[in-house]
């Protein structure tokens, strides 16, 4: 075995007298020409990967954070025939909050807000009994179960309910011959009541998710200690899930309460005539070629949104959520 | 100390921040090629840190490291002439033991057949010919260790570096694989560094030890000499079963003798070229192997130091017995002994005793 | 199954509930399938099984074309996006920031695709214009259209859309991983790249898998924001809108969501299938050697 000057890179390493190789990379050949470039300037490859792992935070910045960042300002701008011009005006919020629309986006958020709960009441269990009562290897293939639905397009979900809840959709029609009811009943669909089936079915996954997630947070040895001692089911529930996956279950709370306001297709498929939510409001104000508008309509969600986040990370430390994954 | 050219690995007022903490603090210390060296030290201390940054997988924040006269510290692992051995965890689960240890020689696109016999030959040295198509997850955790050490030592590095690598085994299984490690390293003949925080580990198999505590390096010598001769009160409370009392220089005679206040008592001790100044604090130890239990109504003779102090409880390990006894200040003493036939020595608890030991070995700390 | 005192009826009970749930979730496709295959549609009294409206979509034209828009937006969706959050999922291992990274790429969980659609379409716009500004000041026209809303800009929201999805299943996945892995590789000779690819992908392989499936179903539903981002040309799930919206559910819209739906499930069932196989023999070894008691 030769030597062979590779390798050790600028550091001016004199030869001791020895025929085994000076360190690890001697006879490398050109397999990759350029991993043998990284061993001969170490330096260079630390600042490739410098770039690199540049490149997803300066994308994130560039079209996500900047385009919502400047939707505040277009807020502010003039409307115009088909575009808006620079300026700085309040029209779009006074137009919006003395509108009914105002109207339509609060009861909106109290539809959104109903629904978390009833997500949470029926999908936080689930949660908690996949962690507590199924083997660890086989937890997270039952989590995939809860991704099937979330497959499936969310729209094609939505949509599905119509035949489903409508007058003479199936369930009405099982419930009348089973005798359960003698009339169909209407108020399932085309109400703020079918919006809110919309969302909890739609959005249910993600309470078990992040339920999921949030319950990493409580080891096992927890439930032996409290059986030890003889805690109740409640008591366990309220002193010991509840505080410890508290951040998880906020965050999961947050998302669907967002999305029952943002997306659009819910009031519009399911809420009847001038069901609206924020999502909404804003697609039709683009159009009617409103973009001011609708920018300040996103402007007002967004700043719940980050309302919502700042009062949940003063009250529960949100970065919790990310011990699992760390 | 090892002579120039034969220094495997120099560092150079070495120096670690982790924002704050400090966890090493200016380091110098020469290790001789060939030797093997230990860092020897509690959870914590840094002698991990420090082999981790003579492998090349942290950055220091001052200071330099030569390995072999060659200034590295720019340098990651794989442009070193050394090579680790892990706690755990370490071997790749998807390769089987032979692929795991021929791994750095295909990177060097050494040929196939080569490869093969470097890596049957390697397997032989440590043990494990035939086990070349078994997978991680089928061996024990010796074996691992095993084949971990014969992954490196293909390599031919110069300086083989070896983080806690006993650790994750049990008691008897240790004391086994430092023998092995011993005999593998005179065998081969290159440099190993060993870390650990278990100092029978480090004995048995140590040339040359060196205490990290605190982020820096508190003492260095042969095992022998840090056993019987620790400089340190750190080293004198680490290494071995020793009893360490701590108070002030009363006196210091013509002929090196310290007199020393306890408190409650005084001592006397040979300072060993130490000068302390009266009204210093210093602490003096001895080993509890050479402590005994005397009489209770003898008086100190000519040579001896003498404590008073009540009997606790009597300790049974097999080889030897162990006494503990309270002194006036609430410390706990030990005295060891190879336990004797005998059924005890019948002395009750709270019974009041006199322990004692030569001054000749009482040693001295002044830090 | 069952290792302590905890009942079994219990056990069973809330399985049960949960199988229910899954099921209550699901049962409007599973209806909708069900209508998909009747000849007379919806609310008929007669059913009659027929495969016919499924022969009339797969030869409308523009159902096909829309289909092809969407899969080779998928498909370029997919190539971006996973080597992009792998690389996040890295960074945020090492970086000394780990707050703002997390933050940055879980931020589009948080806003809804509406919100995300037209302030991206703003943007795009603006940018547009702001270029072409640019260009007659020069007086060229280079700069004409970049920013058109068309495949770039449906491309951008979807990566954004599903970032955070393939950021969260990576960094799950490579959690399992351990980094001594990649110090023993560096120590045996390896670069970074070659510890990587050598060592540390081959373990990741399924999470990195997953994430691609996952980014593909994602796309292939998302509506919102690439609907407001797509410009002239249709999706295939603009198409199914725009019909369900113009013409309400038509035979053809029951025919063309099942499809849709059989393929996701396909893909999802047999991830569970595959996860199934891979991991039910390893993994139970593996923990029996590394950790008897069984206390994770």
């Amino acid at each position: 075995m030769g030597e062979s000057p590779g390798g050790l890179g600028k550091s001016g390493l004199t030869n001791p007298v020895s025929t085994s190789p000076k360190n690890k990379n001697e006879g490398r050949g050109g397999r990759n020409p350029a991993s043998s470039l990284f061993v001969r300037y170490p330096r260079l490859g630390d600042t490739a990967g410098k770039i690199l792992f540049a490149v997803p935070v300066a994308f994130m910045c560039l079209f996500f954070a900047l385009p919502l960042a400047l939707t505040y300002v277009w807020s502010f701008f003039e409307r115009t025939m088909f575009w808006m011009k620079p300026g700085f005006t309040l029209f779009s919020y006074h137009n919006f909050f003395t509108s009914a629309r105002l109207e339509n986006f609060l009861a909106s958020m109290g539809h959104s807000s109903i629904s978390v709960i009833v997500a949470f009441i029926f999908g936080f269990p689930i949660a908690v009994f996949i962690r507590r009562r199924i083997p660890q290897v086989a937890q997270h293939r039952v989590i995939l179960l809860f991704i099937l639905p979330f497959a499936v397009s969310e729209i094609i979900r939505i949509f599905a309910l119509r035949p489903f809840l409508q007058r003479n959709g199936l369930v009405n029609n099982i419930l009348l011959e089973l005798g359960v009811i003698s009339e169909p009943i209407t108020a399932i669909l085309y109400t703020p009541m079918g919006v809110i089936i919309g969302e909890v079915l739609s959005f249910l996954p993600f309470i078990v998710f992040a339920g999921f997630l949030a319950m990493e947070a409580v080891p096992k040895y927890v439930f032996e200690i409290c059986e030890d001692l003889g805690a109740s089911q409640y008591r366990v529930f309220v002193d010991v899930i509840l505080p410890l996956a508290a951040p998880g279950i906020f965050a999961g709370s947050v998302f669907i309460f967002v999305n029952g306001l943002g997306v659009a297709l819910l009031p519009n498929i399911l809420g009847g005539p001038g069901a609206v939510n924020a999502g909404l409001i804003a697609t039709q104000a683009i159009t009617a070629l409103d973009f001011p508008l609708a920018m300040a309509v996103n402007a007002i969600m967004m700043t719940t949104l980050l309302g919502l986040l700042y009062i949940g990370h003063k009250l529960f430390d949100l970065t919790k959520i990310l011990s699992p994954m760390s | 100390m090892p002579e120039k050219n034969d220094i495997a690995v120099e560092v150079k007022g070495l120096s670690k921040n982790y924002g704050d903490v400090r966890a090493l603090k200016s380091i110098d210390l020469q290790i001789g090629a060939g030797e093997y060296f230990v860092l020897l030290g509690p959870s914590g201390g840094g002698k991990t840190t420090l082999l981790r940054l003579i492998g090349g997988f942290i950055r220091p924040t001052a200071g330099e490291i030569f390995l072999h006269s060659a200034e590295v510290s720019h340098l990651p692992p794989n442009g070193r002439p050394t090579s680790m051995v892990f706690q755990s965890f370490a071997l790749f689960p998807h390769m089987n033991v032979q692929t795991n240890v021929g791994y750095g020689l295909r990177l060097r696109n050494m040929p196939k057949v080569e490869i093969r016999e470097r890596v049957d030959a390697m397997l032989e040295m440590v043990g494990l010919t035939g086990y070349g198509e078994r997978m991680p997850h089928e061996l024990s955790g010796g074996q691992q260790q095993r084949v971990q050490l014969a992954r490196s030592l293909v390599l031919e590095v110069k300086i083989l570096l070896l983080d806690e690598p006993l650790a994750a085994l049990d008691a008897k299984l240790r004391k086994e694989m430092c023998i092995e490690l011993k005999r593998i390293q005179e065998k081969v003949g290159i440099t190993f560094i060993h870390v650990t925080h278990n100092q029978e580990e480090a004995m048995t198999v140590a040339d040359d030890l060196a205490i990290i505590s605190g982020g820096k390096l508190l003492e260095r010598g042969k095992a022998r000499d840090l056993y019987e001769n620790p400089i340190h009160r750190f080293t004198a409370e680490f290494i071995g079963e020793n009893n360490v009392f701590d108070g002030h220089v009363t006196a210091v005679d013509g002929e090196g003798h310290v007199m020393v206040d306890l408190g409650y008592t005084n001592l006397t001790v040979h300072g060993r070229d130490q000068m302390p100044g009266v009204g210093d604090k210093v602490s003096i130890s001895v080993r509890s192997e050479l402590v005994q239990l005397v009489d209770g109504n003898a008086m100190a003779a000519q040579g001896q130091e003498i404590l008073s102090g009540t009997h606790r409880e009597t300790v049974y390990l097999g080889l030897t017995t162990s006494e503990l006894v309270r002194l006036p200040n609430g410390q706990e003493l030990l005295v060891r002994q190879l336990s004797d036939g005998s059924g005890g020595n019948g002395i009750k608890v709270d019974e009041a005793v006199q322990i004692s030991w030569r001054t000749v070995d009482g040693r001295l700390h002044v830090s | 199954m069952q290792d302590d005192y905890s009942s079994l009826w219990g056990y069973r009970l809330k399985w049960l509930y949960t199988l229910l749930v899954v099921f209550t979730l699901m049962a409007p496709v599973f209806y909708v399938m069900y209508i998909s295959f009747n000849e007379n549609g919806f609310g008929a009294r007669d059913y009659v099984f027929t495969l016919d409206w499924y022969v009339v979509i797969f030869s409308d034209l523009l159902l096909l074309e829309s289909f092809l828009n969407t899969l080779v937006l998928a498909t370029i969706t997919v190539v971006v996006v996973v080597p992009m959050g792998l690389v996040a999922a890295k960074h945020y291992k090492i970086t000394r920031y780990p707050l703002a990274v997390v933050s940055l790429m879980l931020s589009p969980l948080f806003v809804p695709a509406d919100i995300l659609g037209s302030a991206l379409l703003v943007f795009f716009k603006n940018l547009n214009k702001t270029f072409t500004l640019l260009g007659e000041s020069f007086s060229v026209n280079w700069f004409d259209n970049w920013f058109d809303l068309g495949y770039f800009s449906a491309i951008v929201g979807l990566i954004i859309y599903t970032l955070p999805y393939v950021f969260v299943v990576i960094l799950i996945t490579m959690a399992r991983y351990k980094d001594q892995q990649t110090e023993a590789a560096r120590s045996c000779g390896a670069t970074a790249w070659q510890a990587f690819w050598h060592v540390e992908f081959p373990q990741i392989r399924a999470g990195i898998f997953s994430a691609c499936s996952f980014t593909i179903i994602l796309t292939f539903n998302e509506y919102t924001r690439t609907s407001l981002l797509k410009g002239g040309y249709d999706t295939f799930t603009s198409v199914l809108v725009s019909q369900m919206l113009n013409e309400g559910m038509s035979e053809q819209s029951y025919a063309m969501s099942a499809m849709v739906s059989y393929i996701a499930i396909a893909i999802i069932g047999s991830i569970i299938l595959l996860t199934l196989v891979r991991s039910e023999r390893l993994e139970q070894v593996a923990r029996a050697k590394a950790d008897p008691m069984g206390a994770t």
